[in-house]
């Protein structure tokens, strides 16, 4: 199977190799938890000695220091690293889930805790694949469409989420967080696909799907997700660049907003209709 | 009467939908124009003046002169309020 460009470049990008690294980019110390992004480079501090660094055309090095805690690497190779990557050489990260239909993505977008992991993971039970969870990676260079790249996170569900969507457990993600891998019903799509709607989770007592048009396009384009923080880090653009691309983006996608309870008893209703919303025929 | 123009290094703008928005490049915020807002704002090129403007306005709403002239009047007001027309 033929894979695009920019998933050649992430992948050679994000080779890992392990070694000391400088623990700092700017001459600032870095504190845990926390990145510098300078020159084309990036610095991550996780818990304790822990640091990933990041240089364009060299990949990835991890220095493992002794109070390093090892579960949670994975977790931020494939969080903050791989966005970093991503967004230093050119691509749009954001904070989406999404499934694949008849050869396009459909995302769904909202902040931590909103759903969408459970989302995309009941749709397996509608015959719709994962694409990917938690983040959709955009590929903006050609001006006529924005392709995405298929996820590089395994699914991760909380254990009430994983008997509400039929998926499938794995193995817990690591020793703090309270997830467990799995897999969707549905299996996944593994290859890039034009972006067909991004779909914004929302809490009302009603489930409704409602397209969103006109300006609201763009402010919903203005997140605080630390994957839009890495974007505008990297790519540093003044005020008419960033309008300009945020307005690009508000033109091209599609977008809709999802309402629905969040109420167990009614969680099969709101997914039954953002199953017909997905499948239902497209120009 | 002078022809009405924007000072176009105070703001970017972009059509989406049926709607403009324009962001002013000094502060970052935003505001979207539509039906006769956007109709004026895209009037507004350099060569018309205001007669200019609100004939075709007129012509385009179909003769209500009277509530035309009142929109852009407001329009036009509230434009240089915000810096973005040439005086």
């Amino acid at each position: 199977m033929d894979r695009s460009a920019a998933e050649l470049m992430m992948q050679r990008e994000t080779a890992v190799q392990y070694g000391p690294v400088p623990h700092s980019l700017s001459g600032e110390p870095l504190a845990e938890m926390s990145w510098q992004m300078l020159g084309g480079a990036f610095l991550l501090r996780g818990e304790g000695e822990h640091y990933f660094l990041y240089r364009k055309g060299d990949g990835v090095t991890v220095e493992r220091g002794p109070d390093a805690d090892v579960s949670e690497e994975s977790l931020w190779l494939n969080g903050s690293v791989y966005a970093a990557v991503a967004s230093l050489n050119g691509l749009l990260p954001i904070h989406a889930s999404a499934v694949a239909h008849d050869g396009r993505v459909f995302a769904f977008s909202g902040p931590a805790g909103a759903g969408k992991s459970t989302l995309v993971a009941a749709l397996g039970r509608h015959g719709l694949p994962l694409f990917c969870d938690d983040t959709l990676v955009l590929d903006l260079s050609d001006p006529e469409r924005i392709v995405c790249l298929p996820g590089h996170k395994r699914l991760k569900l909380r254990p009430d989420a994983i008997g509400l969507t039929g998926a499938m457990p794995q193995e817990k993600v690591s020793k703090t967080v309270d997830k467990h891998y799995a897999l969707p019903a549905t299996g996944e799509v593994g290859v890039a696909l034009p972006l067909g709607e991004l779909i914004f989770l929302e809490e009302r007592p009603e489930p409704a799907i409602m397209p969103i048009t006109g300006a609201e396009r763009l402010v919903r384009l203005q997140d605080d997700h630390y994957t839009a923080r890495l974007f505008d880090s990297a790519r540093k653009f003044d005020r008419a660049a960033q309008f300009a691309h945020l307005a690009r983006l508000a033109r091209q996608i599609a977008m809709a907003r999802f309402v629905r309870p969040l109420d167990r008893d009614r969680f099969d209703e709101g997914v039954a209709l953002a199953a017909r919303h997905v499948a239902q025929p497209r120009s | 009467m002078a022809a009405l123009a924007k000072r176009t290094d105070r703001f970017s703008e972009a059509d989406i939908d049926e709607e403009i928005v324009v962001m002013m490049l000094d502060t970052g915020q935003f505001f979207s124009l539509s039906g006769t807002s956007a109709a004026i704002w895209r009037l507004i090129d350099g060569q018309r003046d205001r007669a200019a403007v609100l004939a075709s306005l007129t012509g385009a709403f179909h003769g209500e002169e009277q509530a035309v002239t009142k929109d852009l009047d407001e329009f036009l007001a509230t434009l240089r309020e915000m810096g973005l027309l040439v005086d």
